[in-house]
């Protein structure tokens, strides 16, 4: 059933020379965080390109020493947090936040599959050519819930494909350090699904099979590996 | 961790008080905002950055463009590096090719971009690589281990890595499925890692 997981597994190589397109990548970081065979191949692929990288040395122009030298020292560095790592999922202390949070009020729209799902979905699927894949699979379901700030999350989830596809309206734009992170909650609490890469941009993550909600945060830069603040959209999948 | 990357890392056999400090002492201390130690760690790394970028852009503007931008960023986010994921040098030259990579792929190099990969002699790059790895002693193991590859397996790795192409991109050029465009790297790869002793 998996066998989009199985497909990931190979996808280590393509990584580390970067060579995935937006969508694979995203899909394939969320892997990471669940897959230490993964995580431990691309770290050493990824220090093997470093190599290629280094063999085609050279020098940059003299005068731009001292630009970079003079924009570093009028730059703020980032606040150090905890780097997120890609190991397998942990369930930690901030799960019962999310779990908490999840309370909180938001408004469910839960949507079963119905005629004018299929309208929607066609009509998703022209305007997301790149997903039409997922979007055109007979068991995509859509679901949709607004947030209390007023944003629209919507997820497409194949439980055939074991994917989903969020989508967004009117999220707030967020400061550079800022990004949005998705999130998968089963039984066992939230597990991280990606990082947007933008506040509008579509986002896929797979092994989204077993989870009753999908959330979003804002997290500090890169994504965290436990949910760090209380969800802008919570969207219920079951 | 090998410290096998030895054009930034230049620390002697006999490193005293004295020695040179490598690219990970150096990010260490940058991280907490030493702005001699950046200057320091600039002199080490900039030519490697510059280098894969100027490779992958080959663009002079925008490859300084580009250059300043991560050079900046390598300042920025230092605090957020963590040595136990990696060397110094492959954090920085990840990024490095990351933004290339994003520069190469942008909207506005789109177009002009399809043209390219439509003309592109697959068998061009790989002449001009084997040309510039050729020169230093440090680059000599890279050529060699590169030669045990198969030719789709280095065409595969090389393209993607040094000329910024998405694997179906390889796949069209190469004129090969995208499945096996993602084992043939992957492949590469790993007898890349295994005739250089990477660990990661
Ligand atoms: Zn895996």
């Amino acid at each position: 059933m998996r066998t989009t997981s199985a497909d990931l597994h190979t996808l280590t190589g393509a990584y580390a020379v970067n060579a995935l397109t937006d969508t694979e990548r995203a899909a394939f970081e969320t892997h990471l965080l669940r897959c230490e065979s993964c995580a431990t191949e691309v770290a050493e692929l990824t220090a093997t390109a470093t190599r290629l990288g280094l063999a085609v040395e050279f020098a940059p122009p003299p005068q731009l020493r001292a630009r970079v030298l003079a924009a570093a020292a009028e730059t703020r560095q980032l606040s150090p947090h905890t780097p997120r790592l890609p190991r397998a999922r942990g369930w930690g202390r901030a799960g019962g936040l999310l779990a908490a949070a999840c309370l909180v009020a938001v408004a469910f729209v839960t949507v079963q599959r119905t005629g004018s799902d299929d309208d929607r979905l066609a009509q998703l699927s022209s305007q997301y050519g790149r997903f039409s894949d997922l979007l055109s699979t007979p068991d995509a379901r859509l679901v949709t819930a607004t947030g209390a700030g007023g944003a629209t999350g919507t997820a497409v989830v194949s439980p055939s494909r074991d994917e989903l596809l969020f989508l967004s309206r009117d999220l707030p734009a967020l400061p550079g350090d800022r990004v949005y992170q998705l999130w998968l909650i089963d039984a066992h609490g939230p597990r991280g699904a990606g990082v947007l890469a933008s506040p509008t941009a579509p986002h896929v993550t797979d092994g989204v099979s077993g989870a009753q909600k999908a959330a979003l945060t804002v997290e500090p830069a890169g994504g965290s590996q436990d949910p760090t603040s209380d969800p802008v959209v919570v969207i219920a999948l079951t | 961790m090998p410290k096998r990357e030895r054009s930034l890392q230049s620390l002697p056999p006999d490193a005293g008080p004295t020695a040179e400090p490598t690219a990970d002492d150096l990010l260490a201390l940058v991280a907490r905002g030493d702005e001699a130690a950046f200057e320091r760690l600039y002199d080490v790394v900039s030519g490697a950055v510059f280098g894969l970028i100027r490779r992958v852009l080959r663009d002079q503007a925008q490859s300084e463009e580009v250059f300043q931008e991560v050079m900046l960023e390598v300042w920025r986010t230092a605090t957020r590096f963590d040595p136990g994921r990696g060397s110094a040098n492959t954090w920085i030259m990840t990024m490095t090719h990351r933004r290339a990579v994003d520069r190469v792929r942008s909207a506005q190099a789109a177009t002009h971009r399809e043209e390219h990969v439509a003309r592109l002699d697959p068998a061009r790059p790989f002449d001009e690589v084997s040309e510039q790895v050729s020169g230093r002693l440090e680059q000599r193991q890279v050529r060699r281990c590169l030669s045990f590859l198969t030719g789709l397996q280095r065409e595969s790795v090389l393209l993607a890595y040094y000329q910024g192409y998405s694997y179906p991109e390889v796949a069209s050029l190469l004129g090969i499925p995208l499945g096996t465009v993602k084992t043939r790297m992957r492949d590469g790869l790993i007898r890349l890692r295994d005739c250089m002793g990477v660990t990661g």
